[in-house]
């Protein structure tokens, strides 16, 4: 069972998601909050292995009640919930000490695997962000400046500019004649091959690359 | 030869007139120029002369006396295609004084009306925020909660309702992405989130994501803290000068840097594509011009056919004296 905090300043947005959460048997919502500071005292006085945070919020947003919950002795994973289809949004909630970012306009689709690759200690990435970092990996590489060395296999290569390209798994996988399953796999690989594995690493990265400030 | 600089016009001219008339007066004492009380032909003849010499003086003292006027009027007409507009500050007493305080006026209708632009804008990016804002806040998460309950609805519906179901849940995604996109194009969010360096970052993703140029980008780290105004003016300057590359430039790199030089912050976007020849003020550029002004930042583009472009814009930091 994953107890889940849901933070949103919309009530029925709240409700929404919640109602997509619980369709799942191992998803439980214990706990709300309509805006950060609330969400930062419910952590405080509620047990939760989970907490889904929106970005925007009043009082305090999504980002800096993040930054405050991760300062804790043990705790819980974050995933942000946001409008915002923005690599810049992504990079500072993972700075923030967020597991994910999830889109509210794909949150019907992605967000319980969010949730559960979350509890698994991965890191959800959008597939925008996927596409900025290869890409961002490939430029520097074209210009021969230093980044991480490896050596992909022809077939990761293949998927790579794929995926700069912007394309998803599904087409990908039709485009090479590959399952599905495979190029999922292709794609866990490449991160890791190019040092963009976890939430530090990918942190690490994006610092270098100067997508975002330390 | 030079008036007194502090002569009115009507003295000037009686001044002019008062000599002729006395050096007229003193040839009639002093030489042997004589009207009798019943003129001869030739005693008519010698006054007529004299008198036409008079007034041929008279008249020339008198032009050169309002020349500088006579210019200053010229110029005051064509004063709409002067530019800078600003008067030569020259001749004398009135005229000297004239162009003075046309000059005066002139600066405080560029003031005035420069502030009226700065006011223009200013709303006009206010109101943009909040349409932004409440598009995001209120289209967008009406439209979330649409999403999510036909995603609710989709798990408990008869058989032959899902297909129906799903197509509409496509459509309200749609809708979303809309928002979203119109949203940002209005005012970019992470602009006020995020901050400038962020904001920038993002433009260069978004422009390498859009062209087949790639991007570089510079930020000096610790760059002192902006104007909300001129952050503002900073990213639309940056975002109208990736613009122009991606559309006109044809180039296959794209440099952009963020830097502190002295007591300004200098932004550059320089691309190796086509350049051009003599600046094309339609391109944009002209609302560059108009922004850079805003926040009293300088604005300089340099191009040149088949070496690229240039755009470089300067902005003083307040309160930063000189070098650091």
């Amino acid at each position: 069972m994953i107890r889940i905090l849901l933070a949103d300043d919309h009530t029925l947005v709240r409700r929404g998601v919640r109602l997509i959460l619980e369709q799942e048997p191992d998803l439980k919502v214990v706990a709300e909050a309509a805006d950060g500071a609330e969400a930062v005292a419910r952590v405080r006085d509620t047990e939760v292995d989970l907490v889904v945070l929106d970005i925007a919020m009043p009082r305090m947003t999504g980002l800096q009640a993040a930054a405050e919950i991760v300062r804790r002795r043990t705790p819980p994973r974050i995933l942000m919930l946001s409008m915002h289809d923005n690599e810049q949004y992504f990079f500072s909630a993972l700075k923030a000490g967020a597991s994910g970012y999830v889109l509210k306009s794909v949150a019907d689709e992605d967000l319980v695997g969010a949730c559960r690759a979350a509890m698994r200690g991965e890191t959800f990435l959008y597939p925008g962000a996927e596409s900025t970092l290869v890409r961002d990996y490939l430029d520097r590489l074209r210009r021969g400046e230093r980044v991480p060395t490896s050596v992909l296999t022809a077939r990761e290569d293949q998927v790579i500019k794929l995926i700069a390209e912007g394309r998803s798994s599904r087409e990908i996988a039709r485009d090479l004649h590959i399952a599905l399953k495979t190029v999922e796999g292709h794609r866990a690989n490449i991160l890791g091959k190019l040092g963009m594995r976890d939430r530090v690493e990918l942190t690490r990265y994006a610092i270098r690359a100067g997508l975002i400030e330390p | 030869m030079r008036l007194p600089t502090h002569l009115p016009l009507f003295w000037t001219i009686c001044l002019i007139n008062g000599v002729v008339f006395v050096v007229a007066a003193l040839l009639l004492v002093l030489t042997p120029a004589r009207v009798s009380s019943d003129p001869v032909a030739a005693e008519a003849a010698v006054v007529a002369l004299g008198l036409a010499v008079m007034l041929l003086a008279n008249a020339l003292l008198i032009r050169w006396a309002v020349a500088p006027l006579q210019r200053l009027i010229t110029r005051l007409e064509d004063i709409e295609h002067l530019e800078p507009t600003h008067l030569p500050e020259e001749g004398s007493g009135p005229v000297l004084e004239m162009a003075q305080g046309v000059n005066g006026l002139l600066l405080r209708l560029a003031n005035a009306q420069r502030a009226g632009d700065a006011r223009a804008l200013a709303a006009q990016e206010a109101e943009r925020h909040r349409i932004a804002q409440e598009l995001h806040d209120e289209v967008g998460q009406s439209l979330t909660v649409v999403l999510l309950g036909l995603k609710q609805v989709e798990g408990r519906a008869p058989a032959d309702l899902v297909p129906e179901l799903a197509a509409v849940r496509e459509s309200a995604r749609a809708g979303l992405d809309d928002v979203r996109r119109v949203a940002r194009r209005l005012r970019p969010g992470v602009l006020d989130d995020l901050g400038l360096t962020s904001a920038l970052a993002a433009l260069t993703t978004d422009f390498a994501a859009h062209s087949a140029a790639s991007v570089r980008r510079s930020f000096t780290p610790g760059l002192p803290a902006l104007s909300p105004e001129a952050e503002v003016v900073i990213y639309r300057v940056a975002q109208e000068a990736l613009t122009n590359a991606a559309r006109h430039a044809d180039a296959r790199e794209v440099a952009l840097s963020l830097q502190r030089l002295g007591g300004s912050v200098v932004l550059e976007v320089r691309d190796d594509g086509r350049g051009f020849e003599g600046l094309t003020e339609g391109s944009g550029l002209m609302g560059m011009r108009e922004r850079a002004a805003l926040v009293r930042a300088e604005l300089s583009v340099i191009s040149q056919p088949r070496h690229g472009t240039t755009v470089r814009l300067r902005v003083p930091v307040d309160g930063v004296a000189g070098a650091a």
